[in-house]
């Protein structure tokens, strides 16, 4: 068993607290992905539960050992960093090697360990190179591989696609997903990209300010935010978020000329509302309409966005599936399904 | 042809604000270097000098004086330089240590003495080191010792003080350079090592030591050839003595030159041993630490 459990994790430098009270489980052969912008204390975290930090407060438990105050090297855990951090002045089987030289590991073992890492990494006919003469993609699976000789029970990983180009990056990320297939071993996963956060996935914990914001699969968190910061968060384009004030039975647009559209939740008359859309809400043929003006268009080729407005309203993101004749300037009724609209209350939770 | 004459008269100019430099190099430094190499090769007392062909190096061979200068300083070398790189890779390990407290103040402490006057500190040793000095009072008030060790007086003492001199005053100078070098190092290195349970020392010796070869490797070379030209130390603390024990090949060339009947000649001779001994160690040290890759 290498699930983890995180109880009320609390971590301080100095007077600046990072973390206030992380609550956190996660399953064996779960991949977890701490998503959330920079400073939101996503890589503190992983680095507590790597040891290489002290806990301030709360308890850490991994595969139902209390973990809080034990030795790095002894938690079962790898760690694969953003900047690779290989041993520069060895080659890549002695990278690979090296820890497991002072866990008292035969050579033969040792060596056994290593070619069975570099198959399934590719790396065999680089095993003699040092990390200088490596492309970053290269040293990236040497550093997954200086972990895998480890047999460790939870895998971390911190920012680790964050140095490569991306074409290298989309290629890496369907690496890793094949990795934990392979290996079938828990991974945490710190990312501020959320699109790496969306693929990867089984569970995504974003983070907010040393809080976390939402836990869940990464539709979930798609299709059913629990407020504000997840909902702009994940997805992209982003979400469009209309200011409403609700009217009866309707939601008034102030922003967008006053137009309406049905309240698909409890709220009070009068109470002011966020109306979440998102781009590809906008489909021909749903129930309710918004008129706006096109200001441009980004034509991807498989889909279009529209940026529109109402008068001097906020711009809104539009996709588009067939509309590649639009341009700028032209009129658009923008149709779309009132009850997929999702409203949040003004302290930014969702109103269901 | 404009172009051209732009480049030349680019040249031109060029040439002029380099000439100033060149001159002076030209006359301080290359021609004394060439003129000494010459003069290696004259015999004869005080200007009264001929050409002796190899008589100089002949003479080397048989100077008594001059082969206890070399081993002195050979001494002083192979003791010393050691001491000295392993104590400020040492100091510089600990004080890049961030949970040290008053790093500040102990990287200060320790480089401080290189920044020092070398006669102010010479004398100064010379006055701590004397048989009823300092450092022997403290010593006995300690009972680390019954009697005054004479620091001064005898050969071996007088070696080991100049030593413990040198090293004061040299090891932050190098203590330096692996601070700088370490702060290079990117932290998740170590961090990556501490989860791969490499224990502390071989952290040290695994990942540091290799990573710094470069820097050690620099200053070795440059207390090499700083031991090799010793020369302020033993003048001041202890002149050379006691009978010839701390004398070194630079000290004897100034007396050659200025203490002795003056032999212009043979103390040039004995300055270009200098440098053909720092060309040979230097060269020997870049090929020890030359990188060598395991056979693939």
């Amino acid at each position: 068993m290498s699930g983890l459990k995180l109880r009320g994790i609390r971590k301080s430098f100095g007077a600046v607290e990072v973390l206030r009270g992380i609550d956190l489980d996660i399953e064996d052969k779960e991949f977890v992905v701490f998503v959330g912008p920079s400073g939101c204390g996503k890589s503190t975290l992983l680095r507590l539960i790597a040891g290489l930090e002290t806990i301030s407060g709360g308890e850490l438990d991994i595969g139902d050992k209390r973990m809080n105050d034990v030795d790095p090297s002894r938690r079962g855990i790898a760690m694969v960093f953003q900047s690779y951090a290989l041993y520069p002045h060895m080659t890549v089987r002695e990278n690979m090697g090296f820890a497991l030289r002072f866990a008292g590991v035969a050579k033969a073992e040792i060596d056994r360990q290593v070619t069975e890492a570099a198959r399934i990494l590719e790396l065999e006919p680089l095993l003699n190179r040092r990390p200088k003469e490596l492309s970053g993609g290269q040293r990236q699976r040497v550093a997954i591989g200086r972990a895998i000789v480890r047999h460790p029970q939870v895998f971390l990983f911190d920012e680790p696609l964050s140095n490569l180009d991306a074409e290298l990056r989309v290629h890496m990320r369907i690496e890793i997903a094949r990795l934990h297939k392979e290996l079938a071993t828990t991974i945490i996963y710190v990312t501020h990209d959320q699109v790496e956060a969306m693929t990867l996935a089984d569970k995504i914990v974003v983070l907010r300010d040393g809080a976390i914001a939402q836990v869940g699969s990464p539709l979930k968190l798609y299709d059913d935010p629990d407020n504000l910061f997840v909902a702009g968060f994940i997805g992209s384009p982003k979400m469009n978020f209309l200011k409403g004030i609700v009217d009866g039975s309707v939601v008034r647009l102030p922003d967008h000329g006053n137009q309406t559209i049905p309240l698909v939740a409890k709220a009070a008359h009068g109470s002011e509302v966020t109306v979440g859309l998102r781009p590809e809400y906008f489909k021909a043929g749903g129930a309710s309409q918004l008129d706006v003006t096109v200001e441009m268009v980004e034509h991807l080729g498989s889909e279009s966005y529209a940026y529109a407005r109402h008068g001097a309203g906020d711009v809104l993101t539009i996709a588009t599936q067939n509309d590649r004749e639009l341009k700028g300037g032209d009129k658009l009724s923008a149709r779309f399904d009132p009850a997929k609209a999702l409203l949040f209350d003004p302290a930014g939770q969702r109103i269901r | 042809m404009a172009q051209a004459k732009l480049g030349r008269s680019e040249q031109v100019t060029g040439w002029a604000f380099v000439a100033p430099a060149l001159v002076l190099l030209g006359i301080f430094m290359i021609y004394p270097i060439i003129w000494s190499l010459w003069m290696s090769f004259q015999v004869g007392k005080g200007m009264n000098l001929s050409f002796g062909g190899w008589a100089n190096i002949i003479r080397l061979t048989k100077d008594p004086v001059f082969i206890r200068a070399l081993v002195n300083t050979c001494i002083f070398f192979v003791v010393q330089v050691p001491i000295m790189i392993v104590l400020a890779l040492l100091f510089a390990v600990a004080l890049n240590d961030p949970k040290l407290r008053f790093r500040g103040l102990f990287r200060t402490a320790i480089f401080l003495p290189c920044v020092t006057s070398l006669i102010a500190y010479s004398t100064l040793f010379k006055s701590m080191f004397a048989t009823d000095g300092v450092v022997n009072n403290a010593l006995i008030w300690l009972h680390v010792v019954s009697g005054p060790i004479p620091w001064l007086q005898d050969p071996f003492w007088a070696k080991v003080l100049i030593i413990l001199a040198i090293t004061w005053r040299w090891t932050g100078y190098n203590m330096i350079f692996y601070l700088a070098a370490l702060q290079n190092i990117d932290r998740s290195i170590y961090e990556a090592a501490r989860i791969d349970g490499i224990p502390a020392w071989a952290r040290f010796t695994g990942i540091t030591i290799p990573m710094l070869k470069p820097v050690i490797l620099f200053t070795t070379i440059i207390s090499t050839i700083g031991t090799l030209q010793l020369f302020d130390e033993v003048n001041n603390i202890t002149i050379g003595g006691p009978s010839d024990a701390t004398l070194t090949l630079s000290l004897y060339i100034y007396n050659l030159t200025f203490k002795f009947m003056p032999s212009f000649g043979y103390s040039a001779t004995v300055s270009w041993v200098i440098v053909v001994i720092v060309a040979i160690l230097s060269f020997l040290q870049f090929l020890i630490a030359r990188d060598r890759r395991p056979a693939a």
